[in-house]
């Protein structure tokens, strides 16, 4: 077994993990906003180990650029959703979703803003 | 069965758990087993290809990813604002 195949291995096997832990997180987590957070790790990390395992496994090739470009998408996309998904959780538990200097749950940094 | 589609079989289990966040419990948790079921898909579909040498088929996971996107933040809004 060379060195590539042991690599390719264990970043497979990264990949695989990251997915089981974003999706026993998320089913794990009862509030929705914590759910939300594991996203993350098969986005970011099952995705960024796939795409460096492609590039050892078949060179400089045009299905290793895209499996990059899939990882800048999942990168952007990750963030934004998440905001956006957020958001739309904030608004419909409280109806807006700007920060309340009246909400007791709100913590400012550097004190309160005069109301 | 080469490692890539071993690990494709094992990322696309889960599936299994995605399925049951979005079949189960608020429209919020919902909407999260769909965004992270997207995520799963395209990472299962980028294993696929490699597995089975099809490299010009990554195409599909990519227009996935895109419009996977778009969905989450429809479904988002739709749930902010209608439901």
């Amino acid at each position: 077994m060379t060195a590539h195949a042991i690599a390719v291995d264990v970043l497979l096997g990264i990949t695989a993990i990251a997915c089981w832990l974003g999706v026993l997180g998320m089913v794990r987590m009862r509030d929705p906003f914590q759910a939300l957070h594991y996203l993350s790790y098969p986005a970011i990390l099952g995705m960024g180990a796939l795409t460096v395992a492609m590039f050892i496994q078949t060179g400089w090739s045009p299905a290793a650029w895209k499996s990059g470009i899939i990882l800048l998408v999942l990168l952007a996309s990750n963030s934004v959703g998440t905001h956006a998904a957020a958001r739309a959780f904030r608004q419909r538990e409280k109806g807006h979703w700007q920060p309340d200097p009246n909400d007791p749950e709100v913590e400012f940094l550097g004190g309160r803003p005069p109301s | 069965m080469n490692p890539w589609v071993l690990t494709a079989s094992v990322t696309g289990a889960c599936l299994i758990p995605c399925a049951w966040t979005c079949l189960h419990g608020s429209a919020e948790k919902r909407l999260v087993g769909l965004e992270m079921t997207g995520i799963v898909v395209t990472i299962a579909l980028v294993l696929l290809t490699i597995g089975y040498g099809r490299l010009p088929f990554v195409d599909i996971p990519l227009t996935l990813a895109i419009l996977s996107f778009g969905a989450g933040v429809v479904f988002a809004r739709f749930l902010e604002k209608h439901l």
